[in-house]
């Protein structure tokens, strides 16, 4: 596989099998080629047993393949963690119960090469930024399942790594937390970090991702822009009242739900819908409301395994 | 040094297993105590016919049991401080935290091993020497430090080894103690002769090098000179596997 410059992750072909067939293995990755361009962030989502951790572990170097190859900027995902280092935040961030909020940040910035007044500032930077003050003391051991998810973050923080993976970041935040961790989220992407996040919570990936990679059984089964520029444009009309004319001028009209006077439609742009629209009233058609409705990705997601494999 | 950061974290995450360490020790040193108070006389140490009188066969037998489980202490601080160090990690996912930095894995459990080691030295060279100054009333010099040095070394080194591979780590380490034991003792009875050829020297160098240590526990006991050679064997061994363990370290799945 020959490296390109503006992929930061290249995986071709990866496959991750887990204990001997003969003895049940499990095949948690089969043959997944992908590539993850330079920055952004990408999201991969799919149902549990997916596969989403095992291709985290794969980039991260955690597990080697079992056939098929992986490259992170070009290299070995081992070699590229050990020289250059990626912030990660697994599901469940676990360290030993006895070190204290300060002592597991101080502990890890050191590993992360900083020394000093400059590992005290990086520590209490994180510490502040996650909300951690009152908790700064107190034993990992005695911390609620949310705040360890924030001491967490809070590591992922210490140092500013190019490749930033999160595994189910969010799993036990409150929703004030949420929502801060996707400012968080979106100052990583912003700094032209490459980030890579799995979830299952679509609504989140739909605000934060560029990209989103659909998992399913450790296949690919689907790869989509959240916000593609080419795409067709989608809305909801509103009638007053039904007509038959509206299915006459949007053939592929959907209804929304069971209505019989709400529907989505797709038009190339707004001179189309505005054509369309026009054509709808000189029918007899009275149009109560148009709104911009693009197709969530939950919709997309559900579509698509629906479909069945590719 | 990145991560000597970690030494205090790592004696912290390992406090609970020190504190039973040192009351177990305690238990020797009470122990003895007791029994010196009970029969100590006024040669300065404790002796055996008032111990017989006191409390017959059963309390004689304690004593040289209490010995004998003395003389494992190193072996027993190794196994109880070492077990896991790389294996809890991985089964807990906290290895895959330190992985992502760029600091070699080696460096991360190198040192921690090497606090760990020098845990269990300290732990058993304050509790020996204290054990012989109460029962005995002198301490046999540096032997001790040098028995128990070559136990934490062997011991060490095959259970690090091993964790890189096993949360078993401690218990294999410890029934190929139990079967070197009992390999050296087959040897030296001469019950091995008709073994295959090759057989007897390869096990031989797989297991823990029991005459190594049995050669430097006798010097120990009968006041003679050191034997460098027993020593070095028994080094050799456990550094081996330290270098073993880190290779693996470089090369296993996180």
């Amino acid at each position: 596989m020959h490296a390109c410059r503006d992929a930061m992750i290249e995986l071709e072909s990866v496959s991750k099998r887990y204990g001997p067939p003969r003895r049940g293995g499990t095949q948690a990755l089969n043959g997944v080629s992908l590539r993850i361009p330079r920055g952004g962030l990408h999201a991969v989502v799919g149902p549990n047993g997916a596969g989403k951790t095992t291709l985290f572990a794969i980039v991260l170097g955690f597990l080697r393949p079992t056939s098929g190859k992986a490259m992170v900027d070009g290299m070995d995902p081992r070699d590229y963690a050990r020289r250059r280092g990626a912030a990660y935040m697994p599901e469940q961030f676990r360290l030993p119960g006895s070190w204290t909020v300060l002592e597991t940040l101080r502990g890890l910035a050191a590993l992360e090469g900083v020394r000093g007044t400059e590992r005290e500032r990086r520590v209490h930077t994180a510490i502040r930024r996650l909300g951690l003050e009152r908790e700064a003391t107190k034993r990992l051991a005695a911390l609620s399942h949310g705040l360890l998810q924030r001491v967490g973050l809070a590591q992922a923080l210490l140092a500013e790594r190019e490749l930033v993976v999160l595994d189910e970041p969010t799993e036990g935040l409150d929703p004030l937390w949420r929502i801060r961790f996707r400012g968080l989220v979106e100052e990583f992407a912003r700094a032209g970090r490459t980030v890579l996040l799995a979830s299952h919570e679509l609504s989140e990936v739909e605000r934060l991702a560029d990209r989103v990679v659909l998992l399913e059984r450790g296949r690919v089964r689907e790869t989509f822009e959240v916000r593609p520029a080419t795409a067709r444009l989608r809305y909801r009309i509103e009638l007053a009242m039904p007509a038959a004319a509206l299915l006459e001028t949007f053939p592929d009209a959907a209804p929304d739900g069971g209505s019989d006077v709400a529907y989505y439609v797709e038009v190339d742009d707004a001179a189309e819908l505005s054509r369309r629209l026009a054509a709808l009233l000189a029918e007899g058609g009275i149009v109560a409301a148009v709104q911009p409705a693009p197709e969530p990705l939950e919709e997309r997601v559900r579509r698509a395994l629906a479909e069945g494999p590719q | 040094m990145r991560s000597v950061a970690l030494v205090g974290l790592a004696l912290k995450a390992r406090g609970r297993r020190l504190a039973v360490l040192a009351a177990f020790a305690a238990v020797f040193v009470a122990a003895a105590i007791a029994v010196r108070l009970l029969t100590g006389g006024a040669h300065g140490h404790v002796e055996l016919d008032p111990l017989f009188l006191t409390g017959g066969y059963p309390l004689v037998s304690a004593l040289l049991l209490l010995g004998w489980v003395l003389g494992r202490f190193p072996l027993i601080a190794t196994l109880v401080l070492v077990a896991g160090l790389v294996s809890d990690d991985r089964a807990r996912g906290y290895a895959r935290i330190y992985a992502v930095r760029p600091t070699s894995p080696i460096l991360v459990y190198g040192v921690r091993l090497l606090v760990l080691l020098a845990a269990a030295f300290a732990l058993s060279a304050i509790l020996l020497p204290t054990f012989d100054l109460i029962m005995l009333g002198e301490w046999a010099g540096p032997a001790t430090l040098v028995l128990i040095l070559a136990y934490v070394l062997v011991y060490g080194g095959l259970t690090a080894f091993l964790s890189v591979w096993t949360r078993a780590d401690a218990w294999i380490t410890l029934l190929l103690a139990v079967t070197a034991l009992v390999w050296d003792a087959l040897r030296s009875a001469g019950r091995l002769a008709t073994a295959p050829p090759g057989i007897i020297e390869v096990v031989t160098f797989l297991l823990p090098p029991q005459r190594a240590l049995f050669a430097l526990e006798s010097a120990f006991a009968q006041v003679q000179p050191i034997p460098w050679e027993a020593f070095a064997h028994a080094a050799g061994y456990g550094l081996l596997w330290l270098i073993l363990a880190g290779v693996a370290l470089m090369n296993r799945e996180t």
